[in-house]
C-alpha cells in the first residue's frame, strides 16, 4: 500500500531532474512522423505546456513534493494551486526511467497539503461537499433517489453476476452513453444489474487530494458490489479508479473482477462471437482516454515488476503486457467495416491529454481548453472527420474546445484546425452498429 | 557580501521581462532543485525570470550588478545541482529556455544555437530538415539537455570519439558579460562576418566562458560546427579481463586517428556493474555469475562506427577485429567479441537517449563524476576509482570514453546512492575529497568541478592559473554577481583552504559598495 506522500518518499527520490517526462516520445527521438511538427520527442506536459514554469511540468513537481516532504517549503494555497493544476494524465510516467510513480505523488501531494489544513481549491471543495453529502453522493448536486432514473431494466438484481457501474457522469449528465452501454451489454448477452445505491467512484477526490472523502466512498462502493463476481464499466475514470486506485489505497485486492465494456466488446470479436457488419464508412482518428488506456496499461506493466525478482529478464515482456493493453480499441476498430483509422502523431503511453482530468476542468478551465484545443489540431492533422473516444470527460472536453474554436473562426473569420471533427464516443457507436 | 532580491529588484525584473516571466513563487523556486547529477549542492533562488533576448539578459544583468544581486545562468538544467546557485543569497536564476532558436548553415558546416535549444528539438529538426547532417549534441544526455549547455560544460558529444570535447566544436560565442557589455568572439567579432573562423581578430576568449560554468558571462549564441551524418552505422563491442584489456585496444585503434579511428566517432566502455545498477538493487541478480552466463565480460568497450558505405562498414569492423586478435596474442588475454542484440545496437544508436538515467533505480539517486587523463592512464584511474567506491560502500559503476582518437579519456564513475539516507551527502563529499586529493597529485583533472571539492582542490595546487583566472573574473565581473561560488570565487564563499590569491584585504572580503560597472546603455 503507498499512498500517502510519506510512503512515497523512497520513490520520489529517485528523480534526478532530467526532464524527460515533460515530452512526448522522450526515448524516440528518431520516431517518424507525417510532418515536422509532428516527428520524434515534442512537448507532451498539458501542464507545462499551458504555463511554461517547470513547477508545473511533472520534474518541477517532484522536486517541490521533495522539498514538501523534508519540511523545506509550507504548505499554501499558492502551494496547492501550482500542484492542483495537473491533468494527472500520466504521460510523465511513461517517461520516467526511474519508474517514478508520478501521478501517485501529485495526488499525494495535494493530499498532503490538504491534511495540512490548506482548503481545496474552491470548485474541488464543492465536489467534496457534494460526494461527501450522503442525499447526493455526486459531483453534480443531484439528489442521490434520481441516480438510476435513466435505467428502464431492474435494479438491484441479486441473481445475477454482473453489475454495471455507471458512475455520475452516466448517471446523470450522459445519460445515453449509460443507455448506449446497457443496451450494448445486453446485446452481448450479459445478464446485468444496475444498483440504485452505487455512490461515486471517488476519482474527483482522489485525484484533488480530498482522500477521506474519497476513501469513504471507496468503502462504501467494495462493500455494495462486493457479492458480483464481475463489475463492468463505461467511463474511464471509474473503472481507473476501480482498477487501479482502490487495490493501491485499500491495501487489499478487490473483491470482484472489473472490465471495461471495451474489453467485452474485444472479447466477443476474438472469440467470434461478434461480428460487427454495419459499415461505418469514416475516417476516424482516436484519442485514447488517459485513465482507461495509459493508466491501466502502465498498471499491468508495474503488476509483473512488483512481482518479478529479476527486472532486467522480466522488463520487457512487462512492456508487452502494457502494449497490449494499449491495443484493446485498436483491435474494436479494427472490427468495424469500412471504418478508417488515422492514428494521431501521440498516441498510447505517449497520447496527449484533452486537459479535463485532475480537477483541471473545473478549477482551471482556461488550461482545459487550451489542451483540448492542442488535441484537436493534432486530431485535425490527421486528415480525419470524426474524433472517437471512450471516456465522458474527452468526450465533454473537446466537444468544449470544437465549440470555442467555432466561436474563434466566427470572430477572426479564419479557419482553425479541428472545428470541423465530430466527436463520437466509441461505446455509443459500437451500440448503433451492433 | 551580496543583497538579497528586494520587493524593487522584482519591479525592476518585471519592467524587463515582463509580469508573466518573472516569479518569486516559493514552489516555483523549489521547483527548479536538483541535487545530484554533476552537483549535489545548490540553494534556492529568490526569484526566477525567464528572459527573451539578449538585451533583457544585458539589463537584467546591468541591474543585478547595481544592486550586488547574484544571477545564476541555466539552459536545460541537467548539469543538477551545477545550473543552480552555489552560495546563500540565492539571488536570480535565469532560465534561458525561452531563447531557443536555431539557425543551420549547412554550406559552411556551421549552426547557430540559443541556448534553450534542447538536444531532442535539434535532432528532430535535422531529422526532418537536414538528413545529411548531425548537431554533436550530448551522446548520453536525456533530451532536455542543450547543446550550449553541454559545449559550456565541455561535455561530451555523439562524436567526441573524433572531435574532441564538446567545446572544441565552438566557432563563435554571443556572450552578455557581467556588465551588461555584448561580446562576439571568433570572426563573428566583425560586423556581418560568418561564424567560420574561431580565433577571430586576436587572441581569442573563448576559453574563459567555455568551462565557466556560467561564471564568466551568458552565452545567448554559440556558432557550433555540424558533421557529416553518414547512414551506414553500427555498434561492436569487445570484452576484456581488466580495465587494462579494453584500454589499451582502444589505443592501438584509435592512434593512427586517419581510416579506421575517424570512423569511430564514440568509443566508450565500463564494467559489468554499468549493467547492474540500471536495475532496483532488490530486483535484479547481484552476482556476476549471472551476467557471465549472459555471455557478458566483466570489462568491455563499445565502438560507434559510421561510415559511408557497407563496404567501410566491414572494413573498420575487421581491421577492429584484427587490432583485438593481435592484442590478445601480446597480452596473453581475452578479449571476446560481445554478442549485441539487434535492439543493443538500435537502441546504443539511438541520439539522444534515456540510457542513463535509470541508475537512481539501483536505491535512490546517482552522482556522475567526470575526469580527465591521458588515455592509457585511465585503466589505472579506474581501478583506483572502483576499490575506493567499494571501500565506501557505493558499487564500483565506472563508465570510460575517447576523446579524440584516444588521447584523452574521460573517466566517470556513477556514484548510486540512497538519497534519503541521513549523511549521505557527507559521505559522497569526503569519498569525493579523498579520491580527488589523490587524482590530483597524479597529475589528472577534474573537468566538471564540483565548487566545495574539485575546485578548490585543484586551485589549492594550480595556484598561479587561479590568481589569473581571479584577474579576468575581475575585469569581466568586477562585483563578481555571475554564478558565485563557482570555479571558487569568491574563495572564502566555498572552502576553508587557504586562498592561493593570499588572505584577502579587509575591503575586498566584504564587498559592502559595488563597484560602478562600465555598464552597456
Ligand atoms: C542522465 C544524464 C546523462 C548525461 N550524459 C551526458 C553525456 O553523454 N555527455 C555530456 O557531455 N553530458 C552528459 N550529461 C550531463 C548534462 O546533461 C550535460 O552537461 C548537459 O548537456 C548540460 O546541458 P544543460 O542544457 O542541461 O545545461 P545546464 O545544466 O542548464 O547548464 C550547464 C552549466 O552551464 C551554465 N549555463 C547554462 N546556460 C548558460 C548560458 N547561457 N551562459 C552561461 N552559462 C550557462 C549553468 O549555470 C551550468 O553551470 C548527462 C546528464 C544526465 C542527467
Ligand atoms: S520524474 Fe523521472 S523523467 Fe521526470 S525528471 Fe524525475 S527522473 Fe526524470
Ligand atoms: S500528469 Fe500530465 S499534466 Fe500532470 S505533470 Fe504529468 S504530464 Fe503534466
Amino acid at each position: 500500500m503507498t499512498s500517502t506522500l510519506e510512503d512515497l518518499r523512497m520513490i520520489n527520490a529517485r528523480c534526478i531532474h532530467c526532464r524527460a517526462c515533460q515530452y512526448a516520445y522522450s526515448g524516440e527521438p528518431d520516431r517518424e512522423g507525417q510532418t515536422e511538427e509532428y516527428t520524434g520527442m515534442i512537448q507532451g506536459c498539458p501542464a507545462g505546456l499551458y504555463y511554461g514554469w517547470e513547477g508545473y511540468f511533472n520534474s518541477g513537481k517532484q522536486w517541490i513534493a521533495r522539498a514538501f516532504l523534508n519540511n523545506e517549503i509550507k504548505p499554501s494555497k499558492e502551494l496547492l494551486e501550482v500542484v492542483e493544476a495537473c491533468t494527472t494524465c500520466g504521460n510523465c510516467e511513461t517517461q520516467c526511467e526511474n519508474r517514478i510513480d508520478t501521478v501517485s505523488v501529485t495526488e499525494a501531494l495535494r493530499a498532503a497539503i490538504i491534511e495540512a489544513g490548506i482548503e481545496p481549491l474552491a470548485k474541488h471543495k464543492k465536489f467534496g461537499e457534494m460526494v461527501g453529502n450522503d442525499l447526493l453522493r455526486n459531483p453534480y448536486n443531484e439528489p442521490r433517489e434520481k441516480r438510476t432514473d435513466w435505467f428502464a431494466g431492474a435494479k438491484d438484481r441479486k441473481d445475477v453476476k454482473v453489475a454495471y457501474f455507471v458512475g455520475c457522469t452516466g448517471a446523470y449528465r450522459q445519460q445515453h452513453i449509460a443507455k448506449h452501454t446497457a443496451s450494448l451489454l445486453k446485446k452481448l448477452g450479459i445478464d446485468f444489474t444496475v444498483l440504485t445505491s452505487e455512490v461515486c467512484c471517488g476519482s474527483p477526490m482522489l485525484r484533488t487530494g480530498q482522500k477521506a472523502i474519497f476513501e469513504d466512498v471507496m468503502r462504501k462502493n467494495i462493500e455494495l458490489f462486493k457479492n458480483y463476481e464481475t463489475v463492468v464499466f463505461s467511463c474511464a475514470g471509474c473503472f481507473k479508479t476501480f482498477r487501479n486506485d482502490y487495490p493501491r489505497i485499500s491495501g487489499k485486492p478487490l473483491p470482484f473482477k472489473v472490465q471495461h465494456t471495451m474489453e467485452l466488446v474485444r472479447d466477443n470479436i476474438r472469440s467470434g462471437k461478434l461480428k460487427i457488419t454495419k459499415p461505418y464508412s469514416k475516417t476516424v482518428t482516436w484519442h485514447d482516454p488517459c485513465h482507461s488506456i495509459r493508466h491501466v496499461g502502465i498498471a499491468i506493466e508495474k503488476d509483473i515488476l512488483s512481482r518479478s525478482n529479476n527486472w532486467l529478464t522480466d522488463a520487457r515482456t512487462a512492456e508487452k503486457a502494457k502494449e497490449a493493453w494499449f491495443e484493446l480499441p485498436r483491435e474494436v476498430m479494427k472490427a468495424i467495416p469500412a471504418l478508417q483509422l488515422k492514428e494521431m502523431y501521440r498516441v498510447k503511453g505517449d497520447s496527449f491529454c484533452c486537459g479535463a482530468g485532475g480537477g483541471v476542468k473545473a478549477q482551471f478551465p482556461d488550461m482545459a481548453l487550451a489542451t483540448a484545443k492542442e488535441r484537436l489540431k493534432e486530431a485535425a492533422s490527421t486528415g480525419a472527420q470524426v474524433l472517437l473516444t471512450s471516456c465522458p470527460f474527452c468526450v465533454t472536453n473537446l466537444s468544449d474546445g470544437i465549440k470555442a474554436l467555432k466561436e474563434e473562426e466566427a470572430l477572426s473569420h479564419k479557419k482553425l484546425p479541428g472545428s470541423d471533427l465530430e466527436v463520437v464516443e466509441l461505446l455509443q457507436l459500437l451500440d448503433q452498429l451492433i | 557580501m551580496y543583497n538579497k532580491v528586494t520587493d524593487d529588484v522584482v519591479k525592476k525584473l518585471v519592467a524587463i521581462c515582463g509580469e508573466k516571466y518573472v516569479t518569486t513563487s516559493e514552489p516555483l523556486r523549489h521547483s527548479y532543485m536538483a541535487r545530484g547529477i554533476m552537483g549535489l549542492e545548490a540553494v534556492l533562488p529568490e526569484a526566477i525570470i525567464r528572459p527573451a533576448n539578449a538585451d533583457e539578459v544585458s539589463r537584467v544583468l546591468v541591474m543585478a550588478n547595481e544592486h550586488l544581486i547574484p544571477v545564476t545562468p541555466a539552459a536545460g538544467g541537467l548539469s543538477g545541482g551545477f545550473a543552480l546557485p552555489a552560495i546563500e543569497p540565492g539571488g536570480i536564476y535565469m532560465d534561458m529556455t525561452r531563447m531557443n532558436g536555431l539557425e543551420v548553415d549547412v554550406e559552411n558546416r556551421v549552426m547557430v544555437v540559443e541556448p534553450g535549444l534542447k538536444s531532442g528539438d535539434a535532432w528532430r529538426i535535422f531529422k526532418t530538415k537536414y538528413p545529411e547532417w548531425a548537431p554533436p549534441i550530448p551522446d548520453g544526455a536525456p533530451p532536455a539537455a542543450t547543446v550550449l549547455g553541454d559545449a559550456i560544460e565541455r561535455g561530451f558529444s555523439l562524436v567526441t570519439g573524433v572531435y574532441g570535447p564538446q567545446a572544441d566544436m565552438i566557432m563563435g560565442l554571443e556572450v552578455v558579460l557581467p556588465t551588461g557589455d555584448v561580446l562576439r568572439t571568433g570572426s563573428w567579432a566583425v560586423p556581418g562576418a560568418k561564424p567560420f573562423y574561431r580565433w577571430g581578430p586576436g587572441p581569442n576568449p573563448d576559453g574563459l566562458f567555455l568551462g565557466s560554468q556560467g561564471s564568466m558571462g551568458i552565452i545567448t549564441k554559440a556558432a557550433i560546427k555540424i558533421v557529416p551524418h553518414p547512414h551506414f552505422k553500427t555498434v561492436v563491442a569487445y570484452g576484456g579481463e581488466s580495465f587494462e584489456d579494453i584500454v589499451k585496444p582502444t589505443w592501438e585503434v584509435s592512434k593512427h586517428e586517419l581510416g579506421i579511428a575517424d570512423r569511430c566517432v564514440m568509443v566508450q566502455g565500463g564494467n559489468w556493474q554499468l549493467v547492474l545498477t540500471r536495475w532496483p538493487k532488490t530486483n535484479v541478480p547481484l552476482d556476476y555469475e549471472f551476467y557471465k552466463k549472459m555471455g557478458m565480460s566483466e570489462y568491455w568497450m563499445n565502438y560507434e562506427i559510421w561510415a559511408w558505405s557497407q563496404e567501410e562498414l566491414d572494413f573498420t569492423l575487421k581491421k577492429i577485429d584484427e587490432i583485438y586478435k593481435a592484442y590478445e596474442v601480446k597480452a596473453n588475454t581475452k578479449c571476446p567479441q560481445q554478442y549485441l542484440h539487434p535492439k543493443q545496437i538500435a537502441s546504443r544508436l539511438k541520439k539522444p537517449n534515456k540510457i542513463a538515467i535509470p541508475y537512481a533505480l539501483w536505491e535512490a539517486g546517482f552522482l556522475f563524476i567526470t575526469w580527465y587523463c591521458p588515455w592509457l592512464e585511465s585503466a589505472n584511474m579506474m581501478e583506483q576509482y572502483c576499490a575506493k567506491m567499494e571501500e565506501y560502500g557505493f558499487p564500483p559503476t565506472m563508465w570510460v570514453a575517447s576523446i579524440d582518437h584516444g588521447r584523452q579519456a574521460i573517466v566517470m564513475p556513477i556514484v548510486c546512492f540512497d538519497s534519503t539516507k541521513p549523511g549521505i551527502y557527507d559521505k559522497i563529499r569526503e569519498f569525493n575529497l579523498e579520491t580527488t586529493k589523490s587524482f590530483l597529485k597524479q597529475g589528472w583533472l577534474n573537468y566538471r568541478p564540483d565548487p566545495f571539492v574539485h575546485a578548490p582542490e585543484t586551485f589549492s595546487l594550480a595556484k598561479d592559473y587561479y590568481k589569473m583566472l581571479v584577474k579576468f573574473r575581475k575585469v569581466l565581473d568586477p562585483n563578481l554577481i555571475l554564478h558565485p561560488g563557482r570555479l571558487a570565487i569568491p574563495w572564502e564563499a566555498v572552502t576553508k583552504l587557504p586562498n592561493p590569491c593570499g588572505e584577502p584585504k579587509a575591503s575586498e572580503s566584504k564587498v559592502s559598495k559595488p563597484t560602478k560597472p562600465q555598464v552597456k546603455k
